[in-house]
């Protein structure tokens, strides 16, 4: 059965064109016919003369959702630009719209930056008193309806917030993709939200390493000094464990970066050590694992057979607890130096989801350039990104599978 | 081949290691202390080919390096009082935002090698903020 919905959106460009998305747009599950109406007048501003779009979709078919916390921002997230690369092509801002939009779209996936929600802009928050931390600068109504709305398969007008102004812009139409990334400070604070994410992940970022990396971004901006950076990690650590910090127990999985214990008292944060924290008993969702499922392992590749330079790689696998949950801890501790350290190792990984073998080294040497190829945190983003794609299929296929039964009962 | 250009007195120039916001140890940085207090701050990125190609975002770039520097001020300004006061956090939390924003867009531009408003650029090209910037 078919719903159909006809609303008016505001558009930025006044063209005149009938698009036919079914051809343009592959990520998108629903039929959908809009008309664009050109504007008789300029500058009218506030007038209803907009688009009119109206949207039919199917009613069995829904968007996959992933949560993702994470303090660092949007439209930076390595992460994402890993995740929908899993999926094949490049995410690109919407074309034609807001040049200030934090929206991320590709074939498959769109991901959609939750700064987007704040109910107060900048000059909001600095007459309120409240930092953008604080679960009083977001409107969590607004962000549960149009997850739901986009998860059930109905385009919204979502809200921009524009990180350059401070500003709250026009919004932006998001059609429901595929795939619906949630991106940002709040993604399982609200039980509703939460309670919509097929998949949820918690970048957990340790306090030394933050410092090494904020210094590392910051460094070379005038205005900034260790002070600076300092005071402004010191000032936000409130708001940040009472809002930020105990959302981790609900994520799914965990990627938890602390420093290296490979080198003593190394505090550049050059080389890390990053553990995949992953929960048990989640549906579609196979846990990774070295040798042997549910064993306990240390394992250093590093050898006879492999030759690495300083400081080298050590991994640890083995069950554990996580805030009440049973979880499966897997951990690695050093850098990949060349290909075939990499390669090596994937090839000693179990259930990472992968379609051929070495899939995991080709993600990562396809993205050479990006942060944390090296290391753990694109090794484990890369992983999660498939273990997501695999999730992804089997929610699919065993909505295909349903109706199927169906018609033959 | 990367390449450098700066329009200032003194300058110092140096490689910052890898981390998440500066990729390549082949991207070469560099930090001014001018003593002058109006100095033209050009500064010229020509790593690997990326770097603002439009106006519009070479005018991103200058507004939010100002703005850091602004909000630095006003954020140790506020805290002289009271740490602990709302007032205080929110400033911090400020400075964090666009030092944030500065770092996304430094991060497109280097690791994507596009500028941002290159898909808005392609729609609207006689706009202000779409003249190629021109060295």
């Amino acid at each position: 059965m078919a719903v159909c919905s006809a609303y008016t959106t505001q558009s930025l460009n006044s063209t005149c064109s009938i698009s036919t998305p079914a051809k343009t747009h592959l990520g998108f599950h629903q039929k959908q016919v809009v008309f664009y109406r050109r504007s008789s007048k300029r500058g009218g501003s506030g007038s209803s003369s907009g688009p009119c779009v109206i949207t039919c979709s199917a009613g069995d078919s829904q968007t996959v959702v992933i949560g993702l916390a994470a303090d660092s921002g949007c439209g930076k997230s390595t992460f994402m630009r890993r995740l929908t690369s899993v999926f094949g092509g490049a995410a690109e801002p919407p074309k034609g719209g807001n040049p200030d939009s934090n929206t991320l779209i590709s074939d498959m996936t769109t991901v959609i930056c939750l700064d987007d929600y704040h109910s107060l802009d900048r000059t909001g928050r600095k007459e309120k008193g409240v930092t953008a931390l604080d679960p009083r600068a977001n409107d969590f109504d607004l962000m549960y309806e149009q997850v739901k709305a986009i998860k059930s398969g109905v385009a919204v007008d979502k809200p921009i917030y524009n990180h350059v102004t401070g500003l709250l812009d026009p919004p932006e139409l998001i059609k429901p993709p595929k795939i619906l990334v949630i991106e940002g400070l709040h993604p399982m604070f609200d039980e509703r939200v939460r309670d919509l994410l097929d998949f949820s992940i918690y970048l957990d970022i340790s306090n030394e390493v933050k410092f090494a990396w904020k210094i590392q971004r910051d460094m070379a901006e005038r205005g900034h000094s260790l002070e600076s950076i300092k005071a402004s990690i010191e000032a936000r650590k409130p708001d940040f464990d009472a809002y930020i910090d105990p959302q981790k127990k609900y994520a799914d999985a965990v990627i938890e970066v602390l420093p290296t214990q490979l080198i003593p008292d190394d505090n550049e944060g050059k080389v890390l050590r990053v553990r995949l924290i992953m929960k048990e008993g989640v549906k579609h969702f196979s846990p990774v694992y070295l040798f042997d499922e549910g064993s306990t392992i240390s394992w250093i590749p590093c050898g006879r057979k492999l030759t690495c330079s300083y400081p080298g790689i050590k991994f640890h696998y083995g069950p554990d607890t996580y805030f009440g949950n049973e979880v499966s801890i897997l951990e690695m501790d050093g850098q990949f130096d060349r290909l075939d350290e990499l390669i090596y190792v994937e090839s000693h990984l179990s259930n990472i989801s992968t379609k051929f073998y070495g899939e995991v080294t080709q993600q990562m040497l396809k993205h050479a350039d990006f942060p944390g190829s090296n290391n753990g945190t694109g090794l484990f983003q890369t992983i999660v990104g498939l273990k997501i794609r695999d999730l992804y299929e089997q929610i699919t296929s065993s909505k295909t599978a349903a109706p199927l039964e169906a018609t033959k009962a | 081949m990367a390449t450098l250009r700066l329009h200032s007195l003194t300058a110092t120039s140096e490689k910052i290691p890898t981390s998440p916001f500066v990729p390549s140890s082949r991207v070469l940085s560099a930090s001014f202390h001018c003593n002058e207090k109006r100095v033209s701050k050009r500064m010229t990125i020509n790593a690997m080919g990326g770097g603002a190609k439009y106006k519009g975002t070479q005018m991103r770039e200058k507004q939010l390096s100002e703005m850091i520097e602004k909000k630095v001020t006003e954020a140790k300004q506020v805290c002289e009082g009271d740490e602990t006061s709302d007032e205080c956090r929110v400033a911090w939390d400020e400075v964090e935002e666009v030092s944030q924003a500065k770092a996304n867009l430094r991060l497109r531009l280097e690791v994507e090698k596009k500028d941002p408003l290159e898909s808005f650029c392609l729609e609207n090209p006689e706009t202000e903020e779409c003249k190629v910037y021109d060295d």
